[in-house]
C-alpha cells in the first residue's frame, strides 16, 4: 500500500515537471492550436487558442497520469479494487496539481508585476501566461489547474479499472475473430500464394499514382527519403550484414555525386555526358573507390576501422573543398548546372518524373539487396559479422567478402549521390558533411540492423517524420527526439528487426556448466 | 610424413611467440602439444592453418609447402582448425553452423547425409538443431564446434583446447569422441593444457615452454617422465 502510493506521487511529480516544462517553453500554446486546427477551427495569427483546447490537451495528460498509477507492476493481478485505484489516481493528480498551482502562482505574480519573461524564456509571453491561467488571477487560475488535474487523474484511474476488466472479454472476442477468419474465406485469402502478388501490384499502383497527387513539395521530401533508402540499403550491407563499422560512408555519396557532376556539368570540364552514361560512371567509380579504400583498411577491425573510415569521410570532403583541387572540382563553390535525366531525347526534369526515377532506383536496390542477402555471399557476411576468425577457419575468404560488401555498399551510395546531384542540379562540399554518415547509420540502427524493411522504415522515420512534424514549428526537434527515445524503449532492436527464418525463439541454456576444470592443470605452480 | 613443421618463428608485434618450433605428424596419429599458458601451443596451430603470419620456418603438408597458402585454401586441402573457446557462430542455428562447416564443399546431397552422421554422433545437437548457437551449453557448443569441423571432411583435424571450461564428465565425453574420430581415419593434432587427458589418448606428444619444444616422445614415455609429471601432471 505504501509503495503504491509512493509510486503515485513519483508519477505525479514526473507529470508535473513535464507539464511545467511544456508551459515554460510555450509548447502548450502550440499543442492547443494544433488541436483546434484538427477540429477545423484554426487560430488566428495574433490570437490565442481557446481555453477548451488547452483543457483537452492537458486532460489527456492527466488521464494518462491517473491511468498509469491505477494499476502498477507491484500488483499481482489486474483485480485492484476501485477504492484503491481512486486513491492512487487522486494522489498522482494532486501531486501534479501542486506543481501546476505553484507554477501558476510564481509565474502569474511575476507577470502581474509587469516583468517581461521573454527576456529569459523567449516563448513565455504575457499572453501565454494568461492563457495558462484561463485569464484569471494567478490564484484562481492555479486552483482551476489544480482541481482539473486531480479530477482528470481520478477519472483516468477509474477508466483503467474498466479497461482492465474489459481486457479478458476483448481477448476472448479477438480469439473468436481470429478463429472465424481462419475458417471463412479470409483464411483462404491468407494462405493463397497469389495474395502477395496482388499486394505487390497494389503497392506498385500506389507508387505510380501517388506522386501525381502529391505536389512538388511532397515529391521533394519523399525523393529525399528515397535517396536515404538507397544510402541505408548500402550501409546496411556494410554494417548490418558484414558487420564492418564504417563511419565515413558519406565519402561514397560524395564520390558518386561529384563523378556524376564532373562528367555532366558544363563547368569546369564541359564533358556534358548523357544522363544514363553518367549515372553508370558514377556507380562504377563509387564501387571502385570502395574497393580501393577497402584494400588497405579492411585489415583493421572494430574501433580502428571506425576511426579510420571516419577520417576518410572528412578527407574526401576537405579535398573537394581544397585549393589544391580547385581547377578540377571548383573548390567550395561547388558544381552547377548538373544534367537532369533525359529519355529518347526528351528531357524530364519535373518533380513527378524524378520521383519515378528515384522509385525505380529504390526498387532495383531493394531487389539486389534482397538477392545478395539470401545468397551464399549473404551467409558468408553473416559468418564474418559474428566471428571473423572462425569464419576464416571454416574456409570463408573474409577479405574478399568484406571488399565485396564495401563495393556494393559504395555503389548504392554512388547511385544515391548521382541522383541527389542531378535532382538539385548542384552539388558542393557542404552536401557531404559528416552528418550524412551519422544520419544514415542512425536510420539503419533505428530500422533494425541487417533488416531491409527496417531500412525503409528507418528512412521514413528519420527523414520523413521531421517534415511531417514541421507543423510543430520550432518544437520539431524536441518532439522528434522524444519519439526516438520512445522508439528505442519500445523497440530496442529497431522498428523492424531482422528475422532469421530457421531460428527458434531463444531459450535459456538448459544445463549450466561451470568452469570446473580438472585440478591437474594448475599443478605446475 | 603427413605434416612437417620445421624451425617455425612467429611474432606478435615485438613478442617472439614461437622460437624455432619443429614437430611432425604421421598419417593416422594423435599428437598432443602440451604446455602452460603462453607456451605457444595455440600459435603453432594457427600457424599451420595460416591464421597467423609465419616470419620464418617451413610447414609441409604431404610434401607441399603450406606457409604461404591463405587460410581458406588450407581448409580446402582438408586441414580443419577448431579454434579454442568453443567458437561457434552464436546467432546462427545449429544447422546453420553445420552448413558453415561444409562451406568449402557446397554439395547439398552430401550435406544431408553428413549432417545426419553428426546427429548420430552428437544426439544432443539433434534436439537443439533449430536453436541459436549462443544459447547452447558449454559442452554442446564444444560438440557443435567439433561437428562443424567434421562437416568439412578433415584429413587433419586441429583441435585447440577442447576441454577448456568444461565439467570433467563432459571432458571425458569429448575425449572419447576425439579418439573415435581418430579411429575412423582422421589424423589429429591436439593442443591441451589438460596434459593428463591429452597424453592418455595421444600416440606422441611435444612439450612446449615459452615458444620452444623442450621435450618430445611417445605419450606413455612423457607420462612417466619426472619433469613432465612435476610440471604438468600435478606431481603425482
Amino acid at each position: 500500500m505504501k509503495t503504491s502510493l509512493q509510486n503515485s506521487v513519483r508519477n505525479g511529480v514526473v507529470f508535473g515537471v513535464v507539464i511545467v516544462f511544456l508551459a515554460l517553453i510555450g509548447f502548450l500554446v502550440i499543442a492547443a492550436s494544433l488541436l483546434q486546427k484538427m477540429v477545423g477551427n484554426p487560430v488566428g495569427l495574433t490570437s490565442m487558442p481557446s481555453a477548451a483546447s488547452l483543457l483537452v490537451f492537458l486532460g489527456f495528460l492527466h488521464l494518462w497520469n491517473g491511468w498509469r498509477v491505477s494499476h502498477n507492476k507491484e500488483d499481482i493481478d489486474t483485480n485492484v479494487p476501485l477504492k484503491t485505484r481512486i486513491l492512487r489516481g487522486l494522489t498522482a493528480g494532486v501531486t501534479t496539481g501542486l506543481f501546476l498551482l505553484v507554477y501558476a502562482l510564481v509565474v502569474g505574480t511575476i507577470n502581474e508585476r509587469g516583468v517581461d519573461m521573454r527576456v529569459y524564456l523567449s516563448m513565455l509571453s504575457s499572453q501565454s501566461i494568461d492563457f495558462f491561467l484561463f485569464n484569471q488571477s494567478p490564484l484562481v487560475g492555479g486552483l482551476i489547474q489544480f482541481g482539473f488535474s486531480a479530477a482528470a487523474a481520478v477519472v483516468g484511474a477509474v477508466l483503467a479499472k474498466f479497461a482492465d476488466s474489459g481486457k479478458d472479454k476483448v481477448k476472448s472476442i479477438q480469439k473468436a475473430a481470429v478463429a472465424w477468419s481462419d475458417k471463412s474465406w479470409l483464411g483462404k485469402v491468407k494462405t493463397n500464394p497469389y495474395v502477395s502478388y496482388v499486394l505487390i501490384g497494389v503497392v506498385l499502383l500506389l507508387l505510380v499514382l501517388v506522386p501525381r497527387q502529391w505536389g512538388a513539395y511532397w515529391n521533394y521530401i519523399m525523393g529525399t527519403v528515397g535517396i536515404y533508402v538507397l544510402l541505408g540499403l548500402g550501409l546496411n550491407i556494410i554494417v548490418g550484414l558484414s558487420g564492418q563499422l564504417v563511419l565515413g560512408y558519406v565519402a561514397f555519396f560524395a564520390i558518386g555525386a561529384y563523378s556524376f557532376a564532373l562528367v555532366t556539368a558544363p563547368d569546369p570540364h564541359n564533358l556534358q555526358f548523357n544522363f544514363w552514361i553518367a549515372l553508370v560512371i558514377a556507380v562504377l567509380v563509387s564501387a571502385l573507390s570502395g574497393v580501393l579504400i577497402g584494400l588497405p583498411i579492411l585489415r583493421l577491425r572494430g574501433d580502428y576501422l571506425a576511426i579510420v573510415t571516419l577520417g576518410f569521410g572528412e578527407i574526401i570532403r576537405i579535398l573537394l573543398k581544397s585549393d589544391w583541387l580547385k581547377d578540377f572540382t571548383l573548390g567550395p563553390r561547388g558544381l552547377r548546372n548538373i544534367a537532369g535525366p533525359t529519355l529518347f531525347g526528351r528531357e524530364f526534369i519535373g518533380d513527378i518524373d524524378f520521383m519515378y526515377l528515384i522509385i525505380l532506383a529504390v526498387l532495383l536496390a531493394l531487389f539486389i539487396a534482397r538477392r545478395v542477402q539470401d545468397s551464399t555471399v549473404g551467409r558468408a557476411w553473416l559468418a564474418i559479422s559474428q566471428d571473423e576468425t572462425v569464419a576464416q577457419a571454416t574456409g570463408v575468404d573474409t577479405y574478399k567478402y568484406k571488399l565485396l560488401a564495401l563495393a556494393i555498399g559504395a555503389a548504392f551510395a554512388g547511385l544515391g549521390g548521382a541522383l541527389f546531384a542531378s535532382r538539385n542540379q548542384f552539388t558542393g562540399p557542404e552536401d557531404h558533411v559528416l552528418m550524412v554518415s551519422i544520419n544514415v547509420l542512425c536510420l539503419v540502427i533505428v530500422g533494425g540492423m541487417g533488416s531491409i524493411p527496417g531500412v525503409v522504415l528507418g528512412a521514413f522515420a528519420l527523414k520523413g517524420l521531421p517534415e511531417i512534424l514541421r507543423e510543430l514549428e520550432s518544437y520539431r526537434l524536441l518532439v522528434f527526439g522524444a519519439l526516438l527515445v520512445v522508439m528505442m524503449i519500445l523497440r530496442p532492436e529497431g522498428l523492424w528487426p531482422a528475422k532469421r527464418p530457421n531460428l527458434e525463439v531463444k531459450q535459456p541454456p538448459p544445463e549450466p556448466e561451470t568452469d570446473t576444470r580438472p585440478a591437474a592443470i594448475g599443478g605446475g605452480s | 610424413m603427413m605434416l612437417e613443421v620445421n624451425d617455425l618463428n612467429v611474432y606478435y608485434g615485438a613478442i617472439h611467440a614461437l622460437k624455432g618450433v619443429s614437430f611432425q605428424l604421421k598419417e593416422g596419429e594423435i599428437v598432443a602439444l602440451i604446455g602452460a599458458n603462453g607456451a605457444g601451443k595455440s600459435t603453432s596451430l594457427k600457424a599451420v592453418s595460416s591464421l597467423v603470419k609465419v616470419r620464418s620456418g617451413e610447414i609441409f603438408y604431404r610434401g607441399e609447402p603450406l606457409t604461404t597458402v591463405p587460410p581458406q585454401d588450407v581448409v580446402k586441402k582438408g586441414i580443419i582448425h577448431v579454434p579454442e573457446g568453443r567458437k561457434i557462430f552464436p546467432r546462427m542455428s545449429v544447422v546453420e553452423n553445420l552448413e558453415m562447416g561444409a562451406y568449402v564443399h557446397d554439395n547439398r546431397d552430401a550435406f544431408e547425409t553428413d549432417m545426419e552422421a553428426m546427429f548420430e554422433r552428437f544426439p544432443r545437437l539433434r534436439e537443439r538443431r533449430k536453436q541459436s548457437g549462443g544459447t547452447l551449453s558449454g559442452g554442446e557448443q564444444q560438440m557443435l564446434a567439433i561437428a562443424r569441423g567434421l562437416m568439412a571432411h578433415p584429413q587433419l583435424l586441429l583441435l585447440d583446447e577442447p576441454s577448456m571450461g568444461l565439467a570433467p564428465i563432459i571432458v571425458e565425453q569429448i575425449f572419447d569422441i576425439i579418439r573415435d574420430i581418430n579411429k575412423q581415419g582422421t589424423t589429429i593434432l591436439l593442443v591441451e593444457q589438460n596434459a593428463q587427458m591429452a597424453l592418455s589418448i595421444a600416440d606422441r606428444g611435444y612439450v612446449l615452454e615459452t615458444g620452444r619444444v623442450v621435450l618430445e616422445g611417445k605419450a606413455d614415455d612423457l607420462m612417466e617422465n619426472p619433469v613432465v609429471q612435476e610440471a604438468y601432471l600435478g606431481g603425482h
